[in-house]
């Protein structure tokens, strides 16, 4: 017992001494927290850029397009004589999509010869994409009910009736713990922990590696009376506890100031946390482990996390990856954090229902006991080579 | 004579230092990683994952309390639609729940008992949708399935309650106004088309950042003082030594950028629009800016492995600040500010124009200008820290040339007193 507490004290003046530490432990992970949360904060974007042809240029055209100004999350900024000049606008990035009426729309609309207006949107930029397809879609709509609906009024049908007649079926949208469809929620509930992971990741590979590159490898086991277990806690130790911290402070942020939604309570939040940071921290060991070397291990563990980003799942769903691909999902810790999150912080089902990815995570945190031999062999024989 | 002299001098003496580092990439398991098998690699599993581009057959459950041949025409059409699959029925919500829970199914159409007699009566039936809101792709895919069953199944009903004297009178009583919708840019949505285009140029730029800070941290460790640059014949001089190293890596990756931007969406049939001579311009000043900010973030190392801590992490910041996963308008202006330093904020956004969106260089002139400021402004920063790094260099070795002198002298002195002796 006496020994690790020698190697804790050792361990928290190295942290203490190499700035790195304290600049991924701490500074980074706190700036990357303020970027993702800052630059979400409006939610869903608002007064996304788009354009107007309007080669009829009546009172009927203008009075839609009108309308389309009051939407909340587009915003006609420019009005374009010909459809290609609006296509080199977007061509440009100044626009996303433009709504167009072609000459006699009115004409044709009051002789009832069913004219034809069109809109034209970019998905090469997928959401600003389809939150502009969506308005420029219930704009053209609109203007299609408006015609009907003056219509019936002239005819005396009451405002329900003329709802069922225009929109006989309609859709109640029940959208559960984000009714908002806040993507600030979408994403920083799993990017951020991911980077936090990356940097779990790489600062367990190179707070091991460097006690050879160092060469204080032996010290660091003397310490320990040559009992690798003994020394690993030592060192870890204190790191979990500086990561407990950051973790938790993360998840105080967005859970208790931005009242992110949490329908699962605080004590899956805070479990979620404690097995986020051990099982990252399993998954470095464990790289180190595998190949004792720093610059291997760190350039698997950056690998690694970069790609977890993605194997998440949270953006591009895993069930529509390629089978392999599906399988392989279960090697990334980010994984199962997300699934776990998802199914007893968000939407606040019982633990049970993700025993699956709960044991997957036990599994990372268990995995350093399959290297540890190798850990301490490399300790106390390899030399490092730059 | 002697400025011809000069020159051909410091051709032979950036040709030697290219040599070098290209003998060291080549050497340095680290850099070889970094600069070769990532570029190669990366872009291919991204590939993979994104491939299928869309959602198909998202799983939702319906919970039918009507039982009509009206809802269960609903249900029929939802199954056929590409986008969602009835996974089964559940006699109701709770039970549907508890399917969600077990991440069996994404959603739940509820479809009330006077579904059918408020169509029959002439009253606005409704629909409900629960949505897991997890993820947001099978969210869109739920809704707008549901919306556009409704729609259809709508348009039927209508027809039907007007009497018309020719189907066409009916078409035109229901729908005075014709819509038609045009997706001009990547028309089928695609996930991987919106963001794989942006990922491949940033690999190109955060490959070759990581490649030269290893390089230089192995150049600093293999040297005895722990200089950048060694004191050396041949490294005399800041273009010399700029420009030599800066051939090495220009040789990399033009063939990289090239297997990046050009190969890659070939392989995978992502977008492809661009042409090559405005890709070609285009790709010029973005791999000099590339790689004039990896020299700058080089100098700053102090041993190779810092390089990773610093500049994994911020590559996807840098994804989001290019405006293609959030928009680029909605970016707060401070961080709008923080992401003009990248060269990736301006390559991906003229990349993903040429490519996607089949853009001239006109289209993207605001970006190839800023490449070309981010270029010079690079290249005269790295200019003065190599400066500064062979007046340290230069210093340290006067500092131990002049300790040792002072050593000999002592020696000598301490020799000279014994001999007297």
């Amino acid at each position: 017992m006496s020994n690790v507490w020698k190697i804790i004290i050792r361990e928290l003046w190295i942290l203490w001494k190499n700035p790195i530490y304290g600049f991924c432990m701490v500074v980074f992970p706190i700036l990357v927290v303020m970027f993702f949360t800052s630059l979400l904060s409006q939610g869903m974007p608002e007064q996304l850029p788009i354009g107007l042809v309007d080669a009829d240029n009546t009172s009927t055209t203008r009075a839609l397009s009108h309308r389309l100004d009051a939407f909340q999350s587009t915003k006609v900024v420019e009005h374009y004589a010909t459809v290609s000049e609006a296509r080199h606008a977007i061509q440009r990035g100044e626009i996303y999509g433009f709504l167009y009426f072609p000459k006699g729309t009115t004409e044709e609309l009051l002789s009832s010869r069913q004219p034809k207006i069109s809109y034209f949107y970019s998905l090469s930029a997928k959401m600003p994409g389809s939150l502009t397809m969506k308005d420029l879609k219930v704009i053209s709509s609109l203007g299609s009910a408006a015609v009907g609906q003056a219509t019936m009024r002239a005819r005396g049908a009451t405002d329900a009736q003329i709802q069922a007649m225009l929109q006989p079926i309609a859709v109640d949208l029940h959208m559960v713990a984000n009714p908002w469809s806040n993507y600030n929620v979408y994403l920083s509930t799993v990017f951020v922990p991911g980077i936090i992971m990356l940097f779990i990741f790489l600062i367990t590979a190179y707070s091991i590696g460097t006690e050879l590159k160092f060469g204080r490898s032996k010290e660091w086991l003397h310490l320990a009376d040559n009992n690798i277990t003994v020394a690993l806690l030592g060192k870890f130790l204190p790191q979990a506890i500086i990561w407990l911290a950051i973790f938790f402070s993360y998840e105080y942020y967005i859970y208790g100031v931005l009242h992110f939604p949490h329908e699962g309570g605080a004590w899956p939040i805070i479990r979620l946390g404690l097995m986020g940071v051990f099982s990252s921290m399993g998954f470095g060991i464990f790289a180190f482990g595998l190949m004792p070397s720093l610059r291997m291990s760190m350039s698997i563990c950056s690998l690694w996390a970069v790609l977890s980003l993605s194997m998440a799942g949270s953006a591009f769903p895993v069930m529509a990856m390629d089978g392999p691909l599906q399988s392989l999902s279960w090697l990334f810790p980010l994984r199962h954090y997300y699934m776990i999150y998802q199914i007893t912080v968000f939407n606040g089902f019982p633990l049970l229902e993700s025993w699956f990815h709960f044991a997957a995570l036990a599994a990372f945190m268990l995995l350093p006991w399959l290297v540890i031999g190798k850990i301490k062999n490399a300790m106390l024989n390899y030399v490092y080579i730059p | 004579m002697s400025i011809f002299h000069n020159i051909a001098d410091a051709i032979s003496d950036a040709a030697y230092i290219w040599r070098q580092e290209m003998r060291q990439v080549l050497r340095d398991e680290g850099v070889l990683i970094f600069f070769i098998i990532v570029p190669l690699v990366y872009p291919l599993l991204y590939s993979w994952i994104y491939n299928n581009e869309v959602v198909r057959d998202v799983p939702v459950v319906v919970v039918d309390d009507n039982n009509s041949s009206l809802s269960r025409q609903f249900t029929r059409m939802a199954d056929a639609s590409a986008d969602v699959k009835v996974l089964c029925h559940a006699a109701d919500i709770d039970e549907a729940k508890s399917l969600v829970s077990r991440q069996l199914a994404k959603g739940i159409y509820y479809i009330p008992s006077d579904f059918d007699s408020n169509i029959y009566g002439m009253r606005q039936a409704t629909i409900s949708v629960y949505c897991d809101m997890s993820i947001m792709l099978t969210y869109q895919a739920i809704y707008q399935t549901a919306t556009s069953v409704t729609q259809t199944m709508g348009a039927g009903i209508q027809i039907s309650r007007t009497q018309p004297v020719t189907k066409r009178e009916a078409e035109i009583s229901v729908q005075p106004l014709a819509v038609s919708e045009v997706p001009i840019f990547n028309p089928a949505g695609g996930y991987g088309s919106s963001v794989l285009l942006a990922v491949l140029m940033l690999i190109l730029q955060q490959t070759l950042v990581l490649g030269i800070g290893l390089s230089a941290g192995t150049a600093r460790e293999n040297n005895r003082y722990h200089e950048l640059i060694p004191i050396d014949r041949h490294y005399q001089g800041i273009f010399r030594i700029i420009g030599g190293k800066f051939l090495c890596y220009f040789m990399i990756y033009a063939v990289m950028g090239a297997y990046l931007t050009m190969a890659v969406p070939y392989f995978f049939s992502f977008p492809q629009l661009a042409q090559w001579q405005y890709l070609l311009p285009l790709m010029l000043p973005y791999v000099l800016a590339c790689i004039f900010f990896g020299m700058i973030v080089s100098c700053i190392v102090r041993y190779r492995e810092n390089v990773m801590l610093l500049v994994v992490f911020v590559s996807l910041p840098q994804l989001f600040l290019t405006g293609i996963s959030w928009p680029q308008q909605s970016i707060p202006a401070f961080w709008q500010s923080i992401s003009w330093l990248f060269p990736s904020t301006f390559g991906v956004r003229a990349y993903v124009r040429l490519q996607s969106m089949g853009g001239t260089l006109s289209d993207v002139n605001v970006e190839y200008c800023a490449l070309w400021i981010q270029t010079i402004f690079y290249f005269l920063i790295t200019c003065i820290v190599y400066r500064h790094q062979i007046l340290l260099a230069r210093h340290h070795a006067l500092e131990r040339l002049d300790r040792l002198s002072r050593k000999l002298e002592v020696q000598e002195q301490i020799k000279r007193r014994k001999k007297k002796e």
